[in-house]
């Protein structure tokens, strides 16, 4: 049965050519959207990404890690900044591996190369709070936060405990979040899917004519999408055809969105983009590859912006119900978000939707004087408002 | 079993119409290639060795006589004429072509930094060592002589000591003769290949092929702002490339004070060869920016000869900002380091990107920062 399949999956890969006399360019050829993310050579798959689904598995540890208060600071940041053969993860595979979180953090080609000033600011950030969570938070996880110190709070109606910082904010929950906007959505849009990436050196000239990477089945424009893909699909079972809900990032937060019934049909939109441009790497057709590099800069960006605006406004009802903890988990989920907003694309712009500089103000504002304890639901709506505009949706939309 | 072989045969199905594809590359505009040409070696090049080989000539006297007389006032003689060789040496490290090419990459023997302290110490003491072996490129050249002038010993008197009454002392006076000896002669093979012949070979070289000279050229030119000034100088130090910041790998870390005033040689020396100034003297002549001008190429709808320019303006006067001695800048404020390199960095897609399409020049080499 298998060599039935495999003799099929070969002969999928149909092309059929007819000649023209006219100076045809490539926009005439149709690219059929493949049913599933596999694609083969000669019977191999062309499709890797090992290095995408390591680095997911580590936030996937660093996030648990971020909620064990026997764990150092040191130990946490081992875990963001791994070194080769270091023992930070429960995963031997892990801890063998010369990869990491942290230099991945805000170091797009396109954002980045050029800005390691604020690259640098960005990491600087997020190790400052993975350390306060160890030496503030975990010290202080049996004490009641107040307005002005840290520790536990717990949810309404013998809800989940919440550790905060003194402004009220859940560090692990301001890590993770930056990291589906400063990791995933930033090598996604501004990295695998750029041109610069995807067109650099010789991989037109290699694509077109089918030479692949020394000991791979992939050329190396391939092999970039595919690297594109892998920060979103990569810690599904079978990545190829995604259920979604495989980690505690992008890929869950694409599947909340598409759950609301405003924004019903993002996740298909970005996977059916993803294969479409695929297939259009392999057709040599760049015009329909770079239109779905579109469609995915415009949905994997709303993702982040309807998530911002959704907690915004779930902070404000939780606010006004007395439910204070349930308030400041999802602001401080909020927090992360707006964090990553600056990672975000504009189609057809070398331009996020909203600068470092936006961003920073945003989460000034919310963390102004005490945080969360002060912040009022007027400023909250203002700012619910302005990224919705932004993005042209509404923040009632992101609500439900 | 039989809806999955259907689902697998509508998989990737793809209608493919050939249309007759004009080639890429090898096509040349009606500029003038020789007359850059011409203009580089001449004016540039040619000049720009002239005028450190003489210097390291110099440099190997002082050298010489310190080995001889290791003394204080020798010492300082020796470092002086070091100094002013490694800033004549900016002048040519991005020449790699030719001969320099030829000797499996010149600068390596010349300036490999940081230098491997256990490499050269061991050498001093076992006299076990090969400069020509690819081990030793980080163990010689200008930051070796750095190592062994100014990183000794923690004064003078201890360096000085190092010559003299040191258990070693013979073992370095020939470890730094040895060293001097190789750049001397090095040097003087490639300065007599482009005073000999290649000068002719490298100025008769217009076509646009790969190994034409103008492509390699470029090529060498753009790897070189790229590695040799970008990262080199201020990428690696400042930890754009590794997780926290490398102070210790700044260059000419020993000497303490001139790191930056070698970065800015550099970058006048890279500025000049983009406009075709003349190594001795301010006339100019077919450069990068009068055939950027002459196919009037615009970013945004702005010169691009002007934007490269105002780029390179706009990154020396970030590196003025720093302290004389990148180290210690690197870590009283590695901002201000890192907004230099940005500012670097900026020129990079202007030159390796809009430059070469230009030109209709391909990039022979790839960064390897992926996965």
């Amino acid at each position: 049965m298998r060599k039935i399949l495999l003799g099929i999956a070969i002969t999928s890969a149909l092309l059929t050519s007819c000649s023209s006399d006219d100076d045809s360019s490539d926009a005439t050829k149709q690219i059929e959207v493949p049913s599933t993310y596999k694609f083969m050579r000669d019977g191999n798959s062309t499709v890797s990404f090992p290095g995408q689904t390591t680095r997911i598995e580590m936030a996937m540890e660093l996030r648990s890690a971020l909620g064990d208060n026997t764990k150092t600071a040191a130990e946490l940041l081992g875990m963001f900044a791994h070194t080769e053969g270091d023992n930070d993860f429960s995963e031997a595979g892990l801890n063998a591996s010369g990869k990491n979180i942290r230099s991945k953090v805000a170091a797009s080609k396109e954002y980045f190369a050029a800005n390691t000033t604020v690259s640098n600011q960005i990491k600087s950030l997020m190790d400052s709070w993975i350390e306060e969570q160890a030496t503030i938070v975990f010290a202080n996880w049996n004490t009641i936060a107040t307005a002005g110190s840290a520790g536990q709070l717990q949810q309404a109606g013998g809800g989940k405990m919440r550790y905060v910082n003194a402004k009220g904010l859940e560090l692990d929950q301001a890590v993770a979040k930056t990291l589906i906007g400063g990791l995933m959505t930033d090598q996604m849009l501004n990295h695998y899917l750029s041109t610069s990436v995807l067109d650099e050196g010789a991989n037109i000239a290699n694509n077109d004519n089918v030479i692949v990477d020394e000991g791979t089945s992939h050329t190396t424009m391939e092999h970039k999408w595919d690297e594109a893909y892998g920060y979103l699909y990569g810690n599904e079972i079978d990545p190829s055809t995604p259920v979604l809900n495989a980690d505690s990032f992008l890929n869950t937060y694409l599947s909340q969105v598409d759950s609301d019934v405003d924004f019903a049909g993002t996740a298909s939109a970005v996977y059916d983009a993803f294969k479409l441009g695929r297939a259009a790497i392999v057709a040599k057709n760049y015009k329909v590859r770079d239109e779905q590099v579109k469609i995915i800069r415009e949905n994997i960006s709303k993702v982040t912006a309807i998530r911002a605006v959704h907690y915004l406004q779930e902070g404000k009802v939780k606010m006004a119900t007395g439910d204070v903890a349930g308030a400041f988990h999802a602001l401080s989920e909020t927090y992360g978000f707006i964090n990553s907003l600056q990672f975000t694309r504009q189609p057809n712009t070398d331009a996020p939707y909203f600068t470092h500089k936006e961003v920073t103000a945003f989460m000034d504002d919310l963390m102004e004087g005490n945080g969360f304890w002060e912040v009022t639901p007027e400023t909250l709506d203002t700012m619910s408002a302005t990224i919705a505009s932004k993005f042209g949706f509404t923040a009632d939309a992101a609500t439900n | 079993m039989l809806k999955k072989t259907a689902l697998f045969l509508g998989l990737v199905f793809i209608m493919g119409c050939s249309s007759s594809d004009e080639s890429k590359g090898g096509s040349t505009d009606d500029f003038d290639r020789s007359a850059l040409l011409i203009n580089l070696a001449d004016n540039i090049i040619i000049p720009a060795y002239k005028d450190f080989g003489p210097k390291l000539v110099t440099l190997k006297s002082a050298v010489d006589e310190f080995v001889a007389t290791p003394n204080q006032s020798n010492l300082d003689a020796a470092r002086n004429k070091w100094l002013t060789a490694y800033k004549a040496w900016q002048h040519v490290e991005m020449f790699n072509i030719g001969k320099a090419e030829d000797l499996n990459e010149y600068y390596y023997f010349m300036n490999i930094y940081p230098v491997t302290v256990s490499d050269i110490e061991n050498g001093v003491s076992t006299g076990a060592y090969d400069l020509n072996k690819p081990n030793y490129h980080d163990a010689q050249g200008f930051p070796a002589l750095d190592y062994l002038l100014n990183g000794l010993a923690a004064d003078d008197a201890g360096i000085v000591a190092k010559f003299s009454t040191d258990a070693n002392a013979q073992g370095y006076k020939t470890y730094l003769t040895n060293v001097i000896n190789q750049m001397d002669n090095l040097t003087q093979q490639v300065i007599t290949d482009w005073t000999s012949s290649y000068r002719d070979k490298f100025v008769s070289s217009t076509q646009n092929t790969a190994t034409s000279s103008l492509n390699k050229f470029v090529n060498d030119y753009i790897f070189y702002y790229e590695k040799g000034l970008r990262a080199n100088k201020f990428g690696i130090p400042s930890g754009v490339f590794s997780t926290t910041p490398l102070p210790e790998k700044v260059e000419a870390y020993y000497n303490q004070e001139v790191s930056k005033a070698l970065s800015l040689e550099a970058l006048n020396a890279v500025q000049d060869v983009f406009n075709g100034k003349a190594f001795n003297g301010s006339a100019t002549g077919a450069s990068f920016k009068t055939y950027l001008e002459y196919l009037k190429v615009d970013r945004d709808g702005k010169n691009l000869s002007t934007i490269i320019n105002t780029q390179y303006d706009l990154a020396r006067s970030k590196i003025n900002a720093l302290d004389t001695n990148f180290s210690k800048q690197v870590k009283t404020d590695n901002s201000k380091m890192t907004i230099a390199y940005d500012a670097l960095q900026m020129a990079v897609v202007y030159l390796k990107v809009d430059m070469v399409q230009a030109f209709n020049i391909s990039v022979d080499y790839v960064d390897a920062d992926g996965d």
